[in-house]
């Protein structure tokens, strides 16, 4: 297990660094520059030159990358150039709201999709499993932007059921922040239900036909018996990892969510960054939604190795 | 009558030579009393006095100003206090007074910020920390007298030499304000400012200008005054300033909260509290309105907020604005060399329908030069361009270019693709084919030089032009044919007679004057046509219907000090 974890930390360092190279490349081969994003349009072009100089831009890419990788390696993520302020003091809010946001909607989709994975499954190619993929994908295929404003309309204005917009008033209380962030949440929901319920009931499938399930039925287990100690932790292999790789998307790339519920979250602050041009605050946000990325990923591998043994007695060797 | 007279005479006499030139004007009945009061406060007299000149010396025309840019104004219905919540666009870079250039962040500097005077939604000055100014005999001076007992949010008191540095802050070159630059260069140069005493400012210009205070009053909305131990670049940490709301907390992307300020110099803000909350675009702004989550949105757009014109639980303010499009073509380009083409695309375009279709009416039509109908100098007696096919085409074929095609580049904003799409299929009317080329503004603007920006280098493009309350940039920096001051000039137009027409309006201080220059460069722009002005679009913001007395500026200025809610 140690030498699982530790070839893992060590594959995540390499992907991480491999990670910023390119955020920071691919943001520098978009046109424009820091200092003429600041400054506007129409600004004089010298003016801009000297700006570009105080911030440091015009140093040579490598140099810039240089400063900022030394400085991360010091605990010091750098100071945004758009916001002249510490990154991290942008960063930790943005976070703490994506992370909100992102357990509120996990909280709900998770449980109802494998319920409804599952329900589908045992009850394959009746009306209830019918429902519940076509509908799932249905819902997963509308853009969540059109999801979301639906939402908006419906039960923000017609109904004025919930607030509008995701952010609660400072001092909120916790049912006070779950009300403003039910809406959003339930966007996400709508948009992950159907595929976390496909993958799970094909899972379920899978296992339901497989030769141990029917061993089991034929030895006179009873179905629920059946189906919770054999079928379960076998049809939710998959689930586990499509939920992992979804938490990335959970945590940076919300940027539609966000903005029409105007959040602020990692997606508008990683978008914001990009389009400023903003390599200090774009380069520490996506390594961090990249480190979101890799824990998760390996507590799912985690997860799967404790529910599958035959994976437990691989990596053992 | 002889009283009154006699005290005019006295007035009068005490009184500039330009100063008495407009009363002149107003008493032959030459300007309206509205315009009067208009230039008068431009030009320094204090509103009482321009009430009672313009009492005693008209005939009383009866227009009384009407509080266009504000909401209706029920005397005696609103509350006392009250926490206003308003909807604002992200600001784009830190809240520091030199390097904001946009919406977000000017409506952060004025919440908090106050200015040599507020330009209102009629163009008209009102004195806030200079109490009055008046020219020299050529305008080439400009006394600033600086109200005393002001005193900033920390307590310290502002005196003439806090204004003096704040505007050297802003002019200097080796790290000032672009933004203010663009307004001010060619016109006050560094070392020009003194503060001879604590309660007097003078500017000596560079040349003569009857523009001056325009230039220095809220339009310019980085000249916030500050004090002159304030380093600009921590202005965000505090918000300091004269205003009648103070700072309470600021988070950056998120929004910010500002209370009353009790030691303000002026009448004491209604509401108890004024909160700014970011939004990144406009629809969840407007959401948030309907939603009652915010009581006042900024500024919204016609695209966006058609819901909200409709809407009979929101009061829609619309102000007059000069911010419009330039549609160019390049003159020293196939196929626009011949200035025949360039008038038949201008012809070929149905001005009222993109007002109508575009602006549900909310714009007022442009004819092909700067000069938009709201300024005062804009002679309007110059004949309206419009809509010709068959003089197009004919024009066409004279120039022996029948049938072309073109590319045109612009960006992904606003109306902009919208208004390319109608100027695309107006051209195809006439046997144009255009071929649009819409990318987004960081790559259209590219590096705002000459050869590295699609904005300058294109053939043919639309570029979007934000409001100024006097037309003197326009006039300058997009169609100068001095490499040094033509730094806009996407039309590469180059008119000799063009550039000393506009130096000769610049230097104008009087309304006739300028009036009459302006009308041989309206007819010169006609004529040549390197840029269509399509249409000035109106400023529009809006509250809910029980938020009162919010006034708006086509700068983006907002003052909510006087505002209060019915229930």
């Amino acid at each position: 297990m140690a030498r699982f974890l530790l070839t893992r930390l060590g594959l995540a360092a390499i992907t991480l660094f491999l990670l910023s190279v390119f955020v920071f490349v691919g943001a520098n081969l978009l046109p424009g520059n820091v200092a003429r994003r600041k400054l506007g349009n129409l600004a004089d072009q010298s003016a801009v030159d000297q700006l570009n100089h105080q911030l440091g831009t015009d140093k040579p890419i490598l140099v810039q990358y240089w400063n900022w990788i030394s400085g991360l390696l010091h605990g010091d993520l750098g100071t945004s150039l758009s916001y002249n302020l510490p990154v991290n003091e942008l960063i930790g809010p943005a976070l703490t709201h994506s992370v909100k946001l992102a357990a509120f909607a996990f909280v709900m989709v998770v449980p109802l999709a494998i319920l409804g994975g599952i329900l589908a499954a045992l009850k394959r190619d009746k009306l209830t499993d019918r429902l519940i993929t076509i509908g799932g994908l249905s819902l997963t295929v509308v853009p969540e932007f059109v999801t979301g404003i639906m939402l908006i309309l419906v039960f923000g204005l017609w109904l004025d059921l919930f607030p509008v917009s995701a952010n609660a008033p400072d001092g909120a209380s916790f049912l006070t922040e779950l009300k403003y962030l039910f809406l959003p949440a339930l966007t996400l929901v709508i948009v992950l239900f159907g595929y976390i319920a496909r993958i799970t009931r094909a899972g379920t499938i899978e296992a339901l036909d497989a030769d141990y399930t029917r061993t089991a039925a034929l030895k006179g287990l009873p179905r629920r018996v059946v189906i919770r100690r054999h079928v379960l932790r076998n049809s939710l292999l998959p689930t586990i990892a499509v939920v992992a790789t979804q938490t990335g998307y959970l945590i940076g790339g919300l940027v539609v969510i966000e903005t029409l519920f105007n959040y602020p979250g990692m997606g508008r602050l990683i978008f914001t960054a990009a389009n400023d041009k903003d390599f200090p605050l774009l380069a520490s946000s996506v390594l961090l939604v990249g480190i979101v990325f890799l824990v998760a990923t390996l507590l799912a591998d985690i997860a799967y190795s404790l529910l599958n043994p035959r994976i437990r007695y691989a990596t053992a060797e | 009558m002889d009283d009154t007279q006699r005290r005019v005479d006295a007035i009068r006499n005490e009184r500039s030579e330009l100063e008495n030139h407009i009363i002149d004007e107003y008493s032959a009945g030459k300007i309206t009393r509205r315009e009067f009061v208009r230039r008068g406060t431009v030009v320094g007299m204090s509103i009482p006095l321009v009430s009672f000149l313009a009492a005693a010396c008209g005939g009383g025309d009866g227009g009384e100003t009407t509080g266009a840019g504000t909401t209706p104004t029920a005397t005696g219905e609103i509350q006392a206090g009250g926490a206003v919540r308003v909807a604002l666009i992200q600001p784009t870079t830190e809240p520091n007074p030199l390097l904001v250039q946009d919406e977000g962040g000017a409506g952060l500097l004025g919440s908090t910020g106050e200015f040599l005077s507020f330009s209102n939604a009629e163009l008209e000055l009102e004195p806030r920390i200079a109490e009055t100014w008046e020219p020299n005999e050529d305008g080439t001076v400009w006394t600033f007298k600086i109200r005393q007992g002001v005193k900033f949010h920390s307590g310290a008191t502002l005196v003439a030499d806090d204004v003096k540095t704040t505007f050297d802050k802003l002019i200097n070159p080796d790290g000032g304000s672009a933004n203010a630059q663009s307004a001010l260069g060619g016109v006050l140069s560094p070392g020009g400012i003194e503060a001879p005493d604590d309660s007097t400012v003078v500017f000596n210009l560079d040349a003569a200008n009857g523009n001056f205070p325009t230039l220095v009053s809220s339009a310019n909305y980085n000249a916030i005054i500050i004090p002159a131990d304030l380093d600009p670049a921590d202005w965000g940490k505090t918000f300091e300033g004269t205003g009648p709301f103070k700072m309470e907390s600021f988070s950056p992307k998120v929004g910010a909260k500002f209370v009353r300020n009790d030691a303000y110099w002026g009448t004491k803000a209604n509401p108890d509290s004024m909160e700014l909350k970011f939004y990144d675009e406009e629809g969840p702004m407007i959401v948030a309105l309907q939603g009652g989550e915010v009581d006042f949105v900024e500024h919204f757009s016609v695209s966006g907020g058609k819901a909200l014109l409709d809407d009979p639980n929101v009061n829609v303010i619309a102000v007059k604005a000069a911010t419009h499009r330039q549609l160019h073509m390049r003159t020293d380009k196939e196929p626009f060399t011949d200035k025949r083409v360039r008038q038949a695309i201008a012809l070929s375009i149905d001005r009222q329908a993109l007002v109508d279709g575009l602006w549900e009416g909310q714009a007022d039509v442009g004819n092909d030069s700067p000069f938009a109908p709201l300024y005062p100098s804009t002679d309007t007696s110059v004949a309206q361009r419009e809509q010709d096919l068959e003089q197009a085409k004919q024009l066409l074929s004279d120039a022996g270019m029948t049938s072309f095609s073109v590319d045109l580049s612009t960006w992904n904003g606003f109306e902009i693709p919208d208004l390319a799409q109608l100027v695309k299929q107006y051209a195809s009317q006439i046997g144009v084919t255009i071929n649009l080329k819409i990318t987004d503004a960081g790559t259209y603007y590219g590096d705002g030089v000459f050869g590295k920006s699609t904005w300058l280098d294109s053939v043919m493009g639309i570029t979007d032009y934000g409001h100024r309350p006097v037309p003197n940039v326009y006039l300058t920096a997009p169609l100068s044919g001095d490499p040094k001051v033509g730094v806009w000039n996407s039309a590469h137009f180059k008119n000799d007679q063009y550039d000393s027409l506009v130096k000769q309006y610049v230097a104008a201080l009087d309304i006739d004057s300028q009036k009459g220059v302006a009308k041989q460069i309206e007819e010169l722009l006609l004529d040549e046509t390197p840029i269509v002005f399509p249409y000035f679009y109106y400023f529009l913001s809006a509250s809910k219907k029980n938020l009162l007395n919010t006034v708006s500026a086509a700068t983006g200025q907002f003052d909510l000090s006087k505002a209060g809610f019915t229930t």
